[in-house]
C-alpha cells in the first residue's frame, strides 16, 4: 500500500481547511454509476439538494484519511439538504468494501474511470460541492476533514 | 522574475522538504522493493513494473499553503543535474503496448504526480514519479511552480534513491 511506503509522517499534518469557491459555476459532469449493492445512482436525481462528490481510491493514503470525514459530514445535514457521494476508482467493490464496510452515504464504482474524465480532476482525493442547480460551487483538492466548520459554513450556504 | 530558494539542510536525508511562502514540497525516495510491492498489488506483472521502478521513483507532497492560487508542472521539475521526470503518457504508451490490465493502469495512472495541476490556497496533492534515468549518490530535485507573481523554484536538500 502507498500508506506504508514511508508516507505515514506526511499524514500527520493536519487535513482541515476549508474547500475553494468556485467563481464560475459550471453545470457538473454527468455521474451515473452503479452503488455497492449494484444500483444506479445518478447525480441528476440529487438536483435541489446539495451533493458533495468525492473521488477517491483505497490505496491512496489522504483518501483513506478523509473518508471517515464524509459519514461525519453526512450526519450534520438531513439527507434532503446534502448528500454526499463517494466514487471510487478503478477498483472493485470487494476492495472497496473491505475498506469501507457499511456507510451511511452511496459509494459508487468507476470501475474503468469513464465517470472521472468527464469531471475536471488531475488528482486523487478531488472533492466537488454541487450546488442544488447542479453547478460545481466548491473544489477541494488533496485531503480534508469535510466535518471542519469551514467546510460545514461553505455547505450551509449553499442550501 | 523566477527566483530559487535553497534548503538550509546540508546533509542528504531519506526525506526532504522545502518551503517558501507556505508553499511546501516534500519529496522522498522509494526502495525499489516499496514500489514494486505497491504496483503488484494493484495487478501488475513484477516484469512490467520493474522497468519503473529501477529508476529513481519519488513520492512528491506538494501543499499550497499561501494565499493565492499556483500552478505545477511536472516537465519543469529536474533531478540532480537536470535529469527530467518521465511523462506519465511515456509510461501509459508502454502499459498499452504491454496490454496490462485495465485495473493496474488506471491505479497507475491515479498514483502519480499529476503532470500539470493548479493549486488554491490549502490545496495540496501526493503523488508518485519516476526519474527519466536512475541517479546515483545525493542530488536535489528543483520544482517550479507559477503564481500571478511570476515562476519560483523549491529547491530541496539532498535526497538520495533507495536500491
Amino acid at each position: 500500500m502507498l500508506a506504508g511506503l514511508a508516507l505515514a509522517p506526511l499524514l500527520a499534518r493536519a487535513q482541515s481547511g476549508g474547500m475553494t469557491a468556485l467563481a464560475e459555476r459550471p453545470p457538473a459532469p454527468p455521474l451515473a454509476l452503479p452503488d455497492l449493492d449494484d444500483q444506479q445512482v445518478d447525480l441528476a436525481a440529487f438536483r435541489g439538494r446539495v451533493v458533495l462528490v468525492n473521488f477517491w481510491a483505497t490505496w491512496c493514503p489522504p483518501c483513506r484519511k478523509e473518508f471517515p470525514s464524509l459519514g461525519r459530514l453526512q450526519k450534520l445535514f438531513e439527507p434532503g439538504q446534502l448528500a454526499v457521494l463517494a466514487v471510487n476508482v478503478g477498483e472493485d467493490a470487494d476492495t472497496v468494501f473491505a475498506f469501507t464496510g457499511a456507510t451511511n452515504f452511496p459509494v459508487l464504482l468507476d470501475r474503468r474511470a469513464d465517470a472521472l474524465r468527464r469531471w475536471p480532476v488531475k488528482g486523487l482525493p478531488t472533492t466537488y460541492g454541487v450546488d442544488k442547480a447542479g453547478r460545481l460551487a466548491l473544489r477541494a483538492v488533496g485531503g480534508r476533514e469535510f466535518d471542519d466548520p469551514a467546510v460545514v459554513a461553505q455547505l450551509k450556504e449553499l442550501i | 522574475m523566477p527566483s530559487t530558494i535553497p534548503c538550509l539542510l546540508l546533509s542528504f536525508a531519506l526525506m526532504s522538504t522545502s518551503a517558501v511562502a507556505e508553499v511546501a514540497l516534500t519529496a522522498t525516495p522509494l526502495s525499489r522493493e516499496q514500489v514494486t510491492a505497491f504496483y503488484l498489488a494493484r495487478g501488475f506483472p513484477a516484469a512490467a513494473i520493474a522497468a519503473y521502478a529501477e529508476n529513481c521513483v519519488l513520492s512528491f507532497d506538494f501543499k499550497n499553503g499561501g494565499a493565492t492560487k499556483l500552478h505545477t508542472n511536472l516537465d519543469e521539475w529536474t533531478a540532480g543535474d537536470g535529469v527530467r521526470i518521465r511523462p506519465l503518457a511515456a509510461w501509459e504508451t508502454v502499459w498499452e503496448q504491454q496490454q496490462l490490465p485495465q485495473a493496474a493502469r488506471i491505479a497507475f495512472r491515479w498514483a502519480q504526480f499529476p503532470p500539470q495541476q493548479e493549486f488554491a490556497p490549502g490545496d495540496w496533492i501526493m503523488g508518485m514519479a519516476a526519474t527519466d534515468r536512475p541517479l546515483a549518490g545525493p542530488f536535489r530535485v528543483a520544482a517550479r511552480y507559477t503564481d500571478d507573481h511570476g515562476s519560483h523554484e523549491l529547491l530541496t536538500a539532498p535526497i538520495a534513491c533507495i536500491d
